[in-house]
């Protein structure tokens, strides 16, 4: 009984992390756009949160740097199960035009696993709003 | 007693991860430190296996906000190299997209300072107003960020006369709902009262730490590069430089908000006086040996690439110096003797390129080395009070 | 000034110390000198030619010498001071006793070609990873990176 109210409310309000392991900030504004008036995401349930041990799911973009790999997966330990993970941007996917940089590891899943890969350089906020509930719709 | 509080990587002020050390008395910041690099793609190492086509690509993703301005500056340089020069048309369309972009970056920068600053009313108005410019950048180019419309010799894409309509419409729209921005003076005292006073930065030390963009600009110096080394257009179009001699936050905004005026005159002036012909040359693959300087004003500042060729296809050396770069030991200034509070808006206020994250300050005591972690809204809600209980500064005065 | 009086004027304030200077392009001059006279050709912009603005300082491997230049700019023009180090020698003298912004440029060579700055006031590396060797230079022409192979969560590698 009480299992099913916590999966409603976890499908119902999804709390949101925003990590930016090293991007060009294109994706990083468009996530931040779909929290405004016009696409409004808000109206999903799901909130942006400032700390990881409040955050359901991870919403990561950018090529992971190698300064900031042990942090990632620092904030990753740090979000209680059950988490997802949802990689925004060709960046995230697999490094964009930045392959073979020597900074560079590649995607964000060479260092954490993800669930919902978002194309596009940058992705629209209406395909981040359509990740998200793809996503919901798994759970 | 002195406590150094870790600001960063991921941080809800910050867009870009970089870490920020604060070492604090009480409330004040004693000092501050900077550490980069969480955001180093080796840009300059990749640039130099890719062609010159290949390039322009590149450097259009070495920022999301200002990607057009990179992008412009290394074709600006490139094109001298090739000694190739684009037909007038191709130009005016150009800045044209430079000018939009101003704006979106402008109006983005306004939500963020008003979100810092408390006000998120704000940052909801000017982000929804920013939508008509992303629309207006799409019709154009095809995609909200990172619009590739340049190539080596002109532009890629033209407008026709319904596009060139519906971008006057979409600016005068603008102009409509940027009255209530800057009458925010008069409506809002308690946001003129909060930016006011924070973040000093003298106009001396603007000028020995090498300050650019509207930082430099807030403390008098009027220097813009759209004046200093006009690239064809710009000496013919008709725009005033904005400065303030406030050198605060308060200052700032006041600059940003001239130049969103500007860039509407001048964006009506570029449709009205947009010149017929082609919009591109085709270009040699490969280039002159030589050198060349190239420098432009994106909305942050002043952007400088130097591009070294040696006659082949690909380019010997790109050096690319992004404005908030030349900000940084500005920054570190400003910070002194600021209030942790402050530390936000104070970061905000110089327009870093980064992206909005929600994260948290780490406190560590000094001496025992225990750690507490408070978030930051906790700090922007005692910084409000705070506010609310002082009186509000007299001489902070809002011009329009 | 125009660009002719600019040069005219460099040509007769530096006498000898000034090895070429060259007008390319409208607005800009790029002037060579020895690394010894550089921090006194620093002031002399400074002071005499209203380029207090240092934008950034350029690496450059060619070889047998590391070329660095110093890309000043007044409202008149960028003059952009050139001068060569060898690389058996890396050493070149810090200017920011004249141009105090000048900080996170020159540490940003230290990182990237392994030049050594003398009388830095602050020298950690600006852009690397903690961790990074301290031998491997990126920029250096003969620095190559060789990517590790990547693995494919749930796919072919």
């Amino acid at each position: 009984m009480l299992n099913k109210l916590v999966r409603w409310s976890r499908i119902k309000s999804p709390w949101i992390l925003h990590l930016n392991s090293g991007a060009c900030n294109a994706c990083d504004i468009e996530i931040v756009a779909a929290l405004t008036p016009r696409f409004d995401v808000e109206r999903l349930g799901v909130l942006l949160k400032a700390t990881p041990r409040h955050a359901d799911v991870i919403i990561a973009s950018g090529p992971v740097t190698r300064q900031i790999k042990d942090r990632i997966v620092r904030i990753y330990d740090q979000v209680p199960d059950p988490k997802f993970v949802i990689a925004v941007g060709a960046c995230a996917m697999s490094g964009c035009v930045y392959r073979g940089a020597y900074n560079i590891e590649g995607g964000i899943d060479q260092v954490i696993p993800v669930d919902v890969y978002v194309p596009g350089c940058p992705a629209r906020p209406d395909a981040i709003v359509d990740a998200v509930v793809k996503l919901l719709g798994k759970l | 007693m002195k406590f150094q509080i870790p600001i960063g990587p991921q941080h809800p002020a910050l867009k870009e991860p970089i870490s920020l050390r604060m070492t604090v008395e009480g409330e004040v910041i004693r000092d501050a430190d900077i550490r980069l690099g969480y955001n180093h793609r080796g840009v300059e190492k990749l640039a130099e296996e890719k062609n010159w086509v290949q390039n322009i690509y590149l450097t259009e993703r070495i920022c999301g906000i200002c990607s057009h301005s990179h992008s412009t500056c290394y074709v600006q340089g490139v094109e001298k190299l090739m000694e190739i020069t684009p037909p007038r048309r191709g130009l005016y369309l150009r800045y044209l997209v430079s000018e939009l972009e101003r704006v979106h970056s402008h109006l983005l920068w306004l939500g963020v300072a008003g979100h810092e600053a408390g006000f998120d009313s704000f940052f909801m108005y000017t982000w929804r107003d920013r939508e008509i410019v992303m629309d207006l950048l799409e019709m154009i180019s095809g995609n909200r960020v990172h619009y590739a419309m340049n190539c080596l010799g002109g532009v890629r894409r033209d407008i026709d006369e319904a596009q060139k309509a519906k971008i006057l419409e979409g600016v005068a729209t603008l102009r409509k709902r940027s009255e209530y921005y800057f009458r925010i003076g008069a409506s809002e005292p308690s946001f003129v009262a909060r930016i006011a006073g924070v973040g000093l930065l003298s106009k001396e030390l603007a000028v020995k730490l090498c300050a650019v963009g509207p930082t430099a600009r807030a403390s008098s110096i009027t220097r813009d590069v759209r004046k200093e080394d006009p690239c064809a257009v710009y000496d013919e179009l008709d725009f005033a430089v904005g400065t303030a001699d406030s050198c605060d936050v308060l200052g700032r905004v006041v600059v940003r908000v001239q130049e969103l005026l500007e860039s509407y005159k001048l964006i009506e002036q570029m449709i009205h006086k947009l010149p017929d012909g082609d919009i591109a040359v085709k270009a040699p693959r490969k280039a002159k040996a030589g050198e060349v300087v190239s420098r432009y004003e994106a909305p942050r500042g002043e952007n400088l690439h130097y591009i070294k060729s040696n006659g082949t296809d690909k380019p010997e050396r790109l050096k690319v110096r992004a404005p908030t770069l030349a900000n940084y030991p500005a920054t570190v200034e400003m910070l002194r003797n600021g209030f942790i509070a402050d530390i936000p808006l104070i970061f905000a206020a110089i327009d870093p390129c980064i992206c909005c994250a929600e994260r948290t300050v780490t406190l560590v005591n000094f001496r025992s080395g225990e750690e507490t972690i408070v978030p930051l809204s906790d700090l922007r809600r005692q910084a409000a009070e705070r506010r609310t209980n002082a009186p509000a500064k007299r001489n902070a005065v809002w011009p329009f | 000034m125009t660009d002719i009086e600019i040069v005219e004027k460099l040509r007769r304030d530096l006498g000898p110390a000034a090895l070429e200077v060259a007008n390319p392009d409208r607005r800009r001059i790029f002037l060579k000198v020895a690394p010894g006279s550089l921090t006194a050709a620093a002031r002399l912009l400074r002071d005499s030619y209203d380029c207090a603005y240092l934008a950034t300082i350029t690496g450059l491997d060619k070889g047998e010498t590391f070329e660095l230049l110093y890309h000043f700019a007044s409202t008149e023009a960028n003059i952009n001071v050139r001068t060569e180090v060898p690389r058996t020698a890396p050493h070149i003298a810090s200017i920011t006793p004249v141009i105090p912004g000048a900080i996170l440029y020159e540490r940003e060579l230290q990182d990237m070609f392994g030049l050594v700055v003398d009388g830095i006031p602050d020298a950690r590396p600006l852009v690397l990873p903690d961790g990074w060797p301290a031998e491997d230079h990126p920029l250096r022409k003969d620095w190559k990176f060789q990517r590790p192979a990547e693995i494919i969560p749930g796919g072919k590698s």
